[in-house]
């Protein structure tokens, strides 16, 4: 009952105060502009990769043809290193899987076009032109962008395959049907002759989705690690620790509230994000199990550093420095090529990963778990560690 | 209800002691009063006694408990007033004690009758945060009797506020006293500590110099005064002279007599005065 009063007594305080309400705007702020200026899809600017297999001189012809009608422009070659790393193509119209594993990462050269509006003259995109139909499936998995294959039969008809990242929608694939094909009569047979496949199953994140595991973690992690750290400071200035202290409640209450009443800003300001965007798509009780260990330990990392300061601004120096260093993740989330294995010791490096995997559907439960219960064990170890600080640097 | 044997204290765990081996105990329904300057040692003391600080060494048990061993319980038989207001500002003072009497495990108070008490009851349903400085430390002093204390700590309980709502609060620390509460009274006030403790204690350089009662100190270190007010030559003198020497006494029959009289008191030697005695130092 003392905890559950002191939980009240902590939620009537932060509903009363500026930081309660940090974590909420940026939420729907965050939502917001996820909502209207990041697009789902790729738009036409993209890139693509591509691989003809076609006889030479019938390409040469088709080259040239486009570059008379202005809709294509050679500008050279561009070097590509292909990551190592395993993905999964699905054949949509089979429903037949076809893993693919590389340990070593990989330089290929692709022979560049840019794309251009025949009327203006404008770039609309770029087009890679690899060697082969492989090293393009692979740097279409590691760019995440689109990929195509155009054979030729003996008859002279072309055939293409395309290679999507699994979240464009049915309307997108049908308009790739289309794009060759010239009357409606002619849809049902050029359709027999497209495959569209994609890659990494249907666990892929969307442009606006990709954004969402990024925001779950710092905004669960720092901003709990900081907000906190404002509760406890707060309550230094006004001393109101000292009178906690001498009541038969323990200190644990008092410090266990306050990572409830982030626990609880958490998981609200999480939801408003994840449940818009997501919709049914992840495994919510994986990912609220995961959010509220993440959030205990980071929370309770809070209260352990603000047990060695008195004021927020003699703290500021440290806290920047710990908020810097746990934001590193996000580059390699972001940046494929930067995936140092020091960064995988930061603690929201497995958050982001644990995220992501959930957010797409696809999460790997036991790592997930594992990560549960070391952030739940870790916070544990602080939280103890933080009560023992806070009776040492108690003053008159 | 309080005993204190060879009580040390460091803050830098060293030889610096700011509490050096004292001892002295508080027997119940009394209101002991520990008194000396800034730095002397009075609040490190207090810090101890209330568990706010570690005990290092001697031994120390308050309200029947060792406070070496870890029982939060025995603050269900405690009370603090702490001498800086410390409530939650963005709470309002109803709630600010509503708050306070669930974290007991013992009956506790109205807290309605508690603000009423200190004269806060119109004021229940604003922030604390609202209050002036005098508000707040009257809502400190009442929260610190939401458990009905058998043992209170008072740390400056009038410092800062007007005369008025001072006297408000001697009464209350009176009535407590007359319901057999124990107080531990810390000031550098030595009006209050002579107004309301039965025995007191100065303290000074972290060392206990004396301990007795009021009227005993000033039995033993006081000396009857008069001052005595006059006009000479059309102008006013002034003189504090002493009832007990010969020439003191023979001094007051001459003035008496050769001048008109202003104004004539008998003054008793104050607590600060024999402070400032025993010790040599003053209060501030």
């Amino acid at each position: 009952m003392k905890i559950l009063s002191t939980y009240v007594k902590e939620m009537k305080i932060a509903s009363r105060g500026f930081y309660f309400y940090i974590e909420i705007v940026i939420a729907l702020l965050a939502l917001l502009i996820l909502l209207v200026a990041v697009k789902e899809n790729p738009d036409g600017k993209s890139e693509e990769f591509l691989y003809n297999d076609i006889p030479n001189e019938v390409l040469s012809a088709l080259y040239e043809r486009d570059t008379e009608k202005g809709v294509m422009r050679f500008v050279g070659d561009t070097e590509f290193k292909i990551k190592a790393g395993a993905f999964t193509v699905l054949n949509r119209d089979t429903g037949v899987e076809k893993s693919f594993e590389y340990n070593e990462v990989k330089t290929v050269i692709a022979k560049t076009y840019q794309k251009l509006n025949s009327d203006t003259g404008e770039v609309i995109g770029k087009a890679y032109v690899l060697e082969n139909e492989e090293d393009m499936i692979r740097l279409s998995n590691n760019r995440g962008t689109i990929g195509a294959t155009t054979t030729m039969d003996k008859d002279g008809n072309f055939s293409y395959k395309y290679f999507l990242q699994g979240y464009e929608t049915q309307r997108y694939s049908d308009v790739l049907y289309l794009l060759h094909t010239f009357t409606a009569e002619d849809i049902d047979t050029t359709k027999d002759r497209q495959i569209t496949r994609e890659i990494g199953g249907s666990g892929r994140l969307n442009n606006r989705q990709a954004v969402v595991p990024v925001f779950i973690a710092f905004s669960g992690a720092l901003m709990g690690f900081f907000i906190i750290m404002s509760y406890v400071f707060l309550d230094k200035d006004q001393g109101v620790i000292k009178a906690f202290v001498v009541t038969p409640s323990s200190l644990w209450n008092y410090l266990l509230s306050k990572i409830f009443v982030i626990l609880s800003t958490v998981i609200i300001s999480s939801s408003i994000v994840v449940i818009p965007i997501m919709k049914l798509k992840p495994n919510y009780l994986l990912f609220y199990v995961f959010l509220i260990a993440s959030s205990f330990l980071f929370s309770a990392f809070g209260l352990l550093i603000a047990s060695f300061f008195d004021t927020i601004s003699k703290a500021f120096g440290v806290l920047y420095i710990i908020m810097i260093g746990l934001m590193l993740p996000a580059f390699s989330y972001y940046i494929s090529s930067f995936d140092p294995i020091w960064i995988r010791f930061l603690p929201t490096y497995p958050l982001l990963e644990g995220f992501k995997g959930i957010m797409k559907g696809q999460a790997d439960i036991i790592y997930v778990l594992i990560y549960t219960v070391v952030f739940l064990v870790g916070g544990g170890i602080l939280l103890a560690l933080a009560n023992l600080r806070f009776k040492k640097s108690l003053t008159v | 209800m309080i005993s204190v044997k060879n009580l040390s204290h460091s803050y830098s765990n060293d030889d610096k002691l700011a509490v050096k081996n004292i001892s002295f105990e508080v027997e119940k329904g009394e209101t002991f009063g520990f008194l000396g300057p800034s730095g002397a040692g009075k609040s490190t003391t207090q810090g101890i006694l209330t568990g706010l600080l570690k005990q290092q060494q001697g031994e120390v048990k308050v309200a029947g408990y060792d406070i070496k061993k870890v029982q939060n319980e025995r603050f269900n038989k405690i009370g603090v007033s702490f001498e800086q207001s410390n409530v939650y500002s963005k709470l309002t003072a109803l709630e600010n004690l509503k708050y306070y009497a669930d974290l007991f495990d013992v009956p506790t108070r109205d807290p309605l009758e508690l603000l009423k008490l200190v004269g806060l009851d119109s004021r229940k349903n604003d922030r604390a945060g609202e209050f002036s400085k005098g508000m707040k430390h009257r809502l400190t002093f009442a929260r610190s009797m939401i458990n009905r204390p058998e043992l209170w700590f008072l740390d400056e309980p009038t410092t800062g506020l007007d005369p008025a709502i001072a006297a408000i609060i001697k009464d209350i620390i009176r009535g407590e006293k007359a319901n057999g509460t124990t107080s531990f009274l810390t000031t550098h006030n030595m009006y209050i500590a002579d107004e309301l403790c039965d025995r007191v204690a100065f303290i000074i350089d972290g060392e206990i110099k004396l301990i007795d009662t009021p009227k005993n100190l000033k039995q033993q270190y006081g000396k009857k005064l008069v001052e005595i007010e006059y006009v000479k030559e059309g102008k006013i003198c002034k003189e504090t002279l002493k009832t007990v020497e010969e020439s003191d006494r023979k001094k007051i029959a001459d003035i008496i007599k050769a001048h008109k009289i202003q104004t004539l008191h008998s003054k008793e030697a104050t607590l600060e005065e024999i402070f400032i005695q025993v010790t040599g130092r003053g209060l501030i």
